[in-house]
């Protein structure tokens, strides 16, 4: 019944796509969170504006679609539109690309309510207290604001991770060679759909305890002084 | 001589509420300032202003006969002309805190080192060691590598003094700097401001310590509603108050 028929190989090269995939999408999300948090506390209105509607489009609609959207949708609007003007083009987007751009497009939303949060929670005096010595707001922002934000922000980046991680799943519809397509595969060639789905999630199970571990360590980095965590 | 700081006809209002009603004040090198008067006098806003962390609805700010340059912004408000001005002001003013505000994810010598070498650029070697030296003076020699949570309150605000003494300013204020302090922290801390004060630094000091106020200050200013009611030596402001005003809160506050 748990024979992999000469699939674990390939199942194993899925978990790197998938854990490549995950990681690119994260790093984009934490620079868009950062972004939109510092839109959505900025004085300008076309900023704050600006950020909230993309987080209300982007929380407000299903990954799936947004996936398909981009990586389905997006070529072919850009061709029509092309061909409208006289010109014929065939767009492709690579896989991986718009994998980890729609999801770091979708956390990136998630993200910069978590990062609004934690800037909110800093105590107005650390960053006063900055001022006060002469520090320029680019150094207050490096040096104060950020570090600490980042120490609140990390639980709740986390989640978003876990969940992100998890969402790479979806990506398997757009034929990137990640674990859920390695498996759905396997499952068809050897009739063993148990045996393959069973062992995609435990790769994913692997991935998300390794990343609590991570997460804990972190956060016990991150909390030297402050006595908690 | 021109004054270390002067402060000319300065208002201040938050929403509706006027708090500073025209103050002009000077202190020269060498005073040691206290503002008394009630909560919601003005005293912590007036020493907010002067390093900018408020900016004045209208009035002047010189500071070593600098004018600090403020202008009219489209909404209204009055606002930095410019910032790299008003950095380099506060960088020659050292404040310390109610609520001492040492950051906390920094231990107590990079929380001292920080702006010496950041803001003034000395060489990371000459900030430790003149942090340490700091950290001896303030009676904490061998914390340098603790955390700022790890430290008694007393223990904190003396850090945070140390912190301001480290952009070596010319001028310090304490916005009432004992108030979050049981007495027996707070005298640690009114002992250093006092070792200060005799070293001949230019202070300004908003407290309710008035017995403290009484012995290091060499002027007295009493604020009510806003507005400087009472100003003088501390013998004539604490025993022979002009004002009524001033006299009652003397009275309630003994």
């Amino acid at each position: 019944m748990f024979d992999l028929q000469g699939y674990g190989p390939s199942l194993l090269a899925g978990a790197s796509m998938t854990i490549a995939v995950g990681l690119s999408a994260m790093v984009m999300a934490c620079i868009l969170g950062l972004v939109g948090a510092w839109a959505k506390l900025s004085a300008s209105y076309t900023a704050r504006a600006t950020a909230a509607v993309y987080t209300t489009v982007i929380r407000g609609t299903p990954e799936l679609i947004l996936l398909l959207l981009l990586y389905y949708g997006v070529p072919t609007l850009v061709q029509d539109l092309a061909s409208l003007a006289g010109y014929e083009i065939i767009l492709n987007f690579n896989p991986f690309l718009a994998g980890a751009v729609t999801l770091g497009l979708i956390y990136g939303a998630f993200a910069t309510e978590v990062f609004r949060g934690a800037f909110e929670a800093i105590p107005r005096g650390q960053t006063e207290a900055a001022q006060a010595l002469g520090m320029s707001r680019f150094r207050v922002a490096v040096h104060i604001t950020l570090p600490q934000a980042m120490r609140i922000a990390l639980p709740g980046l986390g989640n978003v991770w876990m969940i992100l991680i998890k969402a790479t799943a979806l990506v398997s519809i757009i034929q990137l060679d990640e674990v859920m397509r390695k498996a759905k595969i396997a499952a068809g060639a050897t009739h063993q759909p148990f045996t393959f789905y069973l062992l995609a999630s435990f790769i994913f199970l692997g991935i998300t305890l390794i990343s609590s571990l991570v997460q804990r360590q972190l956060e016990k980095k991150a909390h030297r002084g402050v006595g908690q965590a | 001589m021109t004054a270390a700081l002067a402060l000319h006809n300065v208002r201040k209002h938050f929403d509706d509420v006027e708090v500073l009603k025209g103050i002009s004040l000077t202190a020269h090198r060498g005073d040691v300032i206290s503002l008394i008067g009630s909560s919601g006098s003005g005293k912590s806003t007036l020493l907010r202003c002067m390093n900018l962390l408020e900016i004045p609805d209208a009035g002047d700010i010189d500071l070593s006969g600098e004018r600090i340059n403020l202008r009219q912004s489209r909404g209204g408000k009055r606002v930095p002309a410019n910032q790299k001005q008003i950095d380099r002001a506060r960088a020659r003013i050292g404040m310390v805190f109610q609520s001492f505000n040492l950051w906390d994810h920094m231990t107590l010598l990079e929380n001292v080192m920080e702006a010496p070498v950041h803001v003034l650029k000395q060489t990371k070697r000459d900030a430790r060691e003149k942090a340490q030296a700091l950290l001896a003076k303030v009676g904490l020699p061998d914390a340098a590598h603790r955390y700022p949570a790890q430290l008694s309150g007393g223990q904190q605000q003396r850090v945070a003094i140390a912190r301001a003494l480290a952009i070596e300013p010319e001028i310090l204020l304490f916005d009432e700097p004992t108030s979050a302090l049981d007495p027996e922290l707070a005298s640690s801390v009114l002992l250093v401001i006092q070792e200060l004060a005799e070293e001949g630094r230019t202070m300004l000091l908003a407290t309710h310590e008035m017995g403290f106020a009484k012995e290091v200050s060499s002027e007295v200013v009493f604020l009510h509603q806003g507005k400087i009611e009472e100003q003088g030596a501390p013998e004539q402001v604490f025993d022979n108050p002009v004002s009524k005003r001033c006299h009652a809160f003397l009275q309630a506050s003994r």
